[in-house]
């Protein structure tokens, strides 16, 4: 049985501005945003978990690299939200194309165009849900977020190809295609455009005070606020959830391995050569905020252990668990001079929730990797 | 053609790789849900709303344009940032992490916007009518815009 085709398609739209310049226009900045989102995630996945023949390339400078990498990934995907479903909004009378599918290419192309909304949609939805540490799904994040990602990269590769034509056509006010549309339109759309334009600037004002410590007293919406934090900075993991007691530390040790092994109390540390840096917490969730720690050099402390000038370090944090208790910290981070075993913070004696007795904080790497309630130190 | 052939296929690499990832994972059907789940909530939810408000304004007699139109995009988009702190079951980690008032902040962002908008329908009514009893003045002829 042969069900008979309805003569038109279900809905139909009378609206304006639902065409290929309206798409254009608003694509071009959405694939500026996706583009920035995907450069800056792979490279935050790469610092984060760096393949082996990497570890010992990866650049401690700029000592504020990471802290702007990220926090660029973050506001891309935020400014992408108003983008998105402006772009979504401008194609959508297209879901409803008539006959739904003219041939096998036609099929194919609509299922690119699938993935590529259902991917897009994911990445924006998972992405933010991710900096308020909420997780309603039940997948992992991280590594899932990260195959998404190629797969909207790819997808919007794909539809770029495909759509290339009819974006020549309407890419400027003078283009052929944009010249055939109805000219009343121009106004509006131009109207339209200052409206998304408002809107992306609207999010990004409200968010990235979390990033960037100037424009804190605009932040309304991010998860982090330079403005809260234990001895001024924000915190990610509390010594509660790591389950580090000033008890536990009851009779602390800084032990490190190498060629000539030896351990420290904190006093003994507290004698050496104590430095002074300037340098930021940069989280991956995008927050970030500087700040002025105190410590003695890791590569001071590889070099009284045997190190050489090409000595790497593994640190290992007192936490019973947790997926970043052992941290391996390649060459070009081991032996810069900023690269501290901290002991105090912004003038004080590093609090329990800060990483108390002494925490590493390094230039350039993300936060997760600023190991807290260090224990011991390896020459690798 | 070169070009648009080589960024295709280089776009079809990449989704397969992502793929390859994809099915990699512990029971990757789930996923696929969520995918597939997101294009659902937004073309059978997200989109029919926002054409339903644009079709009651138009039924209304309202013509959504220029400035009230941009601020009801400003305001959605802004509610949907500010949906995961509000909606967020559980208490946050600690009391640095989600330490802002969201939804004081929220009320407050959509009030502005709403006083905003009607300070400016306020003005144009205004001018339009000390408008309409000044002398006309030749009608400008509408520049090409994007």
């Amino acid at each position: 049985m042969r069900l008979p085709l309805p003569p038109g398609p279900p809905v139909t739209f009378t609206a304006r501005l639902h065409d290929a310049r309206t798409a254009t226009a608003i694509g071009r900045w959405l694939g500026l945003a996706f583009a920035v989102c995907f450069a800056t995630g792979v490279l935050s996945h790469f610092l984060q978990h760096p393949p082996g023949w990497l570890a010992d390339r990866l650049p401690s400078r700029p000592y504020w690299g990471y802290r702007l990498t990220q926090g660029l990934h973050v506001a891309s995907g935020i400014a992408a939200v108003p983008l998105l479903l402006a772009k979504l909004w401008a194609v959508y009378p297209r879901l409803f194309a008539w006959p739904p599918v003219r041939s096998a290419t036609h099929a194919l192309e609509r299922l690119s165009v699938a993935v590529l909304v259902a991917a897009a949609l994911f990445q924006l939805f998972t992405g933010l849900l991710n900096t308020f540490q909420w997780y309603p799904w039940p997948f992992s994040f991280v590594p899932v977020h990260y195959a998404v990602a190629w797969v909207v990269t790819g997808a919007l590769l794909l539809h770029v190809a495909v759509q290339w034509p009819k974006i020549r056509d309407h890419f400027t006010l003078e283009s052929p295609g944009t010249l055939a549309l109805p000219g009343a339109d121009g106004p509006n759309r131009r109207q339209l455009l200052f409206g998304v334009a408002a809107a992306v600037g609207a999010v990004t004002l409200t968010t990235v005070g979390q990033s960037v410590t100037a424009l804190g007293r605009l932040d309304l919406f991010a998860p982090r606020s330079p403005a809260h934090g234990v001895q001024g900075l924000p915190v990610n993991r509390t010594a509660a959830a790591a389950r580090v007691t000033r008890a536990s530390l009851a009779g602390w040790r800084l032990t490190v391995d190498g060629p000539r092994p030896y351990a420290l109390t904190l006093d003994e540390l507290r004698a050496m050569p104590q430095h002074e840096v300037t340098l930021p917490i940069a989280c991956v969730e995008g927050w970030s905020k500087s700040a002025r720690w105190t410590g003695v050099r890791v590569r001071d402390l590889l070099e009284r252990a045997g190190g050489g000038p090409g000595a790497r370090a593994r640190v290992v944090a007192l936490e019973a668990a947790g997926a970043y208790r052992v941290m391996d910290m390649g060459r070009l981070y081991a032996q810069d001079p900023l690269t501290l075993l901290a002991l105090r913070l912004n003038g004080e004696a590093l609090s329990l929730d800060h990483g108390y007795p002494a925490r590493i904080i390094a230039p350039n790497r993300p936060g997760v990797l600023q190991t807290k309630w260090v224990g011991r130190l390896e020459v690798v | 053609m070169t070009f648009r052939r080589a960024a295709g296929a280089c776009g079809l690499l990449l989704m397969v790789w992502g793929a390859w990832l994809l099915v990699r994972q512990p029971e990757p059907w789930r996923i696929a849900l969520w995918l597939a789940g997101a294009v659902a909530v937004h073309d059978g939810l997200v989109a029919p709303l926002v054409f339903a408000v644009g079709s009651l304004a138009a039924a209304a007699g309202l013509r959504l344009r220029g400035i009230p139109r941009a601020a009801l995009i400003v305001a959605g988009s802004l509610t949907a940032i500010a949906l995961p702190p509000l909606l967020r079951p559980g208490a946050a980690a600690n009391p640095t992490a989600l330490p802002l008032d969201y939804l004081r902040n929220w009320l407050l962002t959509m009030a502005a916007i709403a006083v905003l908008t009607l300070l400016y329908l306020g003005a144009r009514t205004v001018r339009r009518r000390a408008g309409r009893s000044a002398p006309q003045v030749d009608e400008v002829p509408p520049r090409r815009l994007p």
